[in-house]
């Protein structure tokens, strides 16, 4: 019965329902690049009066629902995205969302981060100049009682990320991965036993972290056995600070950022550069 | 649940943005971005818990004052989210008539929050169980009958043992929701993919015969075969002496569920899990 093709010019054979339902945010052509025409009314016999419009790029000037419609299914690629904390690759937006869009591009991305910035708070930086991928920052400051309200746990790891960042800023900004794990050894978290609550903490610090622009891992030459250092990824210096890593350090040892003065310096150079109107801003270069 | 329906209905029949973004939206502050972030940590919330996620962030931007009505603060971000295509929306469980709200797309196709989070397989597996559920009499489909669909799963090929844990996965990220072995929707499914529903299975669909909304449960007069969800059942026939069919007028045969009351189950301090053991199939 469900299988019986329907042809009213929509989408409704059983080959086509598959392929509706397998497009997600993350997969094939985009939805506005399907259907037959830039068809604006409201669609099915939906008494809820829900909106679902399709549009066609391809012949003629493109409307202003067209339009809204790619900055909406741009906003929400770029949302769920993020929600894994992977950078969004330029390429990955040109494929999955923007399709025959491409020649405007720039400014499809413009609105799409304002939108993201007014309405959820989200700002959208590149993560390096001229990395072409990008991340979302949050604009506003995470607060404890959040925990209480949140639907998800948030991330149990990190913890774990900030006691690894404190490590590296105050050893000078770079740490031997071996010095890194004889002092987590000390808090019971082993590179080769599985931990309750961080599963495989080699793997976590190593590849996760790595992979979500946390830290860098690079491998030190010429040492036998090998090691590796591990530094500040790019999207730690865009999401903290050196103070705000600081200030948790002190914490932790229920003292001062002030008693250890070279870190406390750094952390206020660093906070003054900050402070130091921004030059261009995350506009996407194309 | 009829309560707002028509309002949005209004509000998402009218006109889209017009030239020059003269748009007559709501205004965004701190207190609805927090709000908006963290409603988007779940897939459906409870209306008391939106309430409670409301005064925490008005609590967090220091205004504890004026708190708006919550229908109220909810339309003024929907006008927001319009031109976004995404909307707060408001149901209600079909088990007890509990207001939820859920973060929905109005776009793109509906599973695009669920196709990050699963793979093709599992997705397809999905989608077999929501064909399975949506052509039942009771709203549910056996946990043997959706594996035995198991072979003709598009992808990675699932065995039964995996196909299980997946389903498990899908009553955890609340798609699904399972009572003594059989699967049905849960109210995140329903709000967030009626509208496909509606459009992708527009002859198998049933619908209630009150509020016209999808139905997946609920109850049908043994007469004319017209449905209720067990709420809409609750609210029609709220203190009638003798239920009868709106449509057929004939004896309503079903035991009438009570209308779901917040007051009165914060007071005794029940939990979900107390109330209603049994599933009310009642077709």
């Amino acid at each position: 019965m469900l299988q019986k093709p329907r042809n009213r010019g929509r989408p409704n054979t059983q080959a086509e329902r598959e392929r509706d339902w397998g497009r997600g945010a993350a997969e094939e052509a985009p939805s506005t690049s399907r259907g037959a025409g830039g068809s604006q009314e409201a669609r099915g016999t939906s008494s809820q009066g829900g909106r679902r419009a399709e549009a066609s790029p391809e012949v003629g000037p493109r409307s202003q629902q067209q339009l809204e419609l790619k900055v909406a299914e741009l906003v929400q690629f770029l949302l769920i995205k993020d929600q894994k904390k992977i950078p969004i690759k330029r390429t990955d937006i040109l494929k999955h969302v923007i399709g025959d869009y491409k020649d405007i591009f720039p400014d499809l991305l413009k609105l799409a981060a304002e939108r993201l910035e007014y309405v959820f708070g989200y700002k959208l930086v590149e993560l390096e100049p001229k990395s072409n991928t990008y991340i979302l920052i949050n604009t506003l400051e995470p607060v404890e009682e959040d925990a209480e309200v949140r639907g998800d746990q948030g991330t149990p790891t990190t913890g774990l990320l900030m006691i690894v960042l404190g490590l590296i800023f105050m050893k000078g900004n770079t740490i031997k991965e071996t010095e890194v794990w004889d002092f987590l050894r000390r808090l019971g978290v082993y590179p080769t036993k599985k931990h309750l609550v961080f599963g495989d903490p080699k793997k976590l610090i190593t590849e996760e972290f790595v992979r979500q622009r946390y830290l860098e891992y690079r491998r030190i030459p010429h040492t036998d056995p090998v090691d590796y250092e591990f530094q500040w990824g790019p999207r730690t210096n865009l999401e903290t600070s050196k103070m705000k890593v600081l200030k948790f350090v002190a914490k932790v040892h229920n003292q001062d950022p002030k008693d250890w003065p070279a870190q406390y310096c750094e952390a206020l150079a660093d906070e003054e550069a900050r402070a130091r109107p921004e030059t261009g801003g995350p506009t996407p270069s194309s | 649940m009829e309560e707002g329906r028509a309002e949005r209905r209004r509000r998402t029949e009218a006109p889209s943005c017009t030239q020059g973004g003269a748009r007559r939206a709501g205004i965004m502050t701190d207190v609805h971005r927090r709000f908006l972030q963290l409603l988007m940590t779940h897939g459906v919330l409870e209306e008391r818990g939106v309430r409670r996620l409301q005064k925490h962030c008005y609590r967090v931007h220091g205004r504890t004052a004026a708190v708006e009505e919550l229908e109220d603060f909810i339309n003024n971000i929907n006008s927001v989210l319009e031109s976004l295509y995404i909307e707060i929306k408001k149901g209600a469980t079909e088990d007890d008539g509990r207001p939820v709200y859920a973060l929905v797309n109005l776009a793109t196709t509906p599973v695009s929050k669920m196709a990050s989070d699963f793979a093709e397989n599992e997705l397809d597996l999905f989608r077999k169980a929501l064909e399975l559920i949506i052509d039942s009499e009771t709203g549910f489909a056996s946990s043997t009958n959706i594996l035995n669909l198991v072979d003709q799963l598009k992808g990675k090929k699932m065995r039964k043992k995996e196909a299980e844990q997946v389903l498990q996965k899908f009553v955890q990220n609340k798609w699904l929701i399972e009572k003594e072995g059989e699967f049905t929707l849960h109210s995140r499914a329903i709000l967030e993919m009626e509208q496909y529903i509606r459009e992708t299975y527009p002859d198998a669909v049933k619908t209630c015969n009150i509020c016209h909304g999808l139905l997946i449960q609920g109850q049908s007069c043994e007469t004319c075969g017209i449905r209720m969800h067990l709420p809409c059942v609750a609210k029609y026939f709220r203190s009638a002496p003798e239920p009868r069919c709106p449509h057929c007028n004939d004896y309503w045969p079903h035991e009438i569920p009570e209308v779901f009351n917040p007051d009165k189950e914060r007071e005794a301090g029940t939990s979900k899990a107390n109330k209603k053991p049994s599933r009310s199939r009642q077709h």
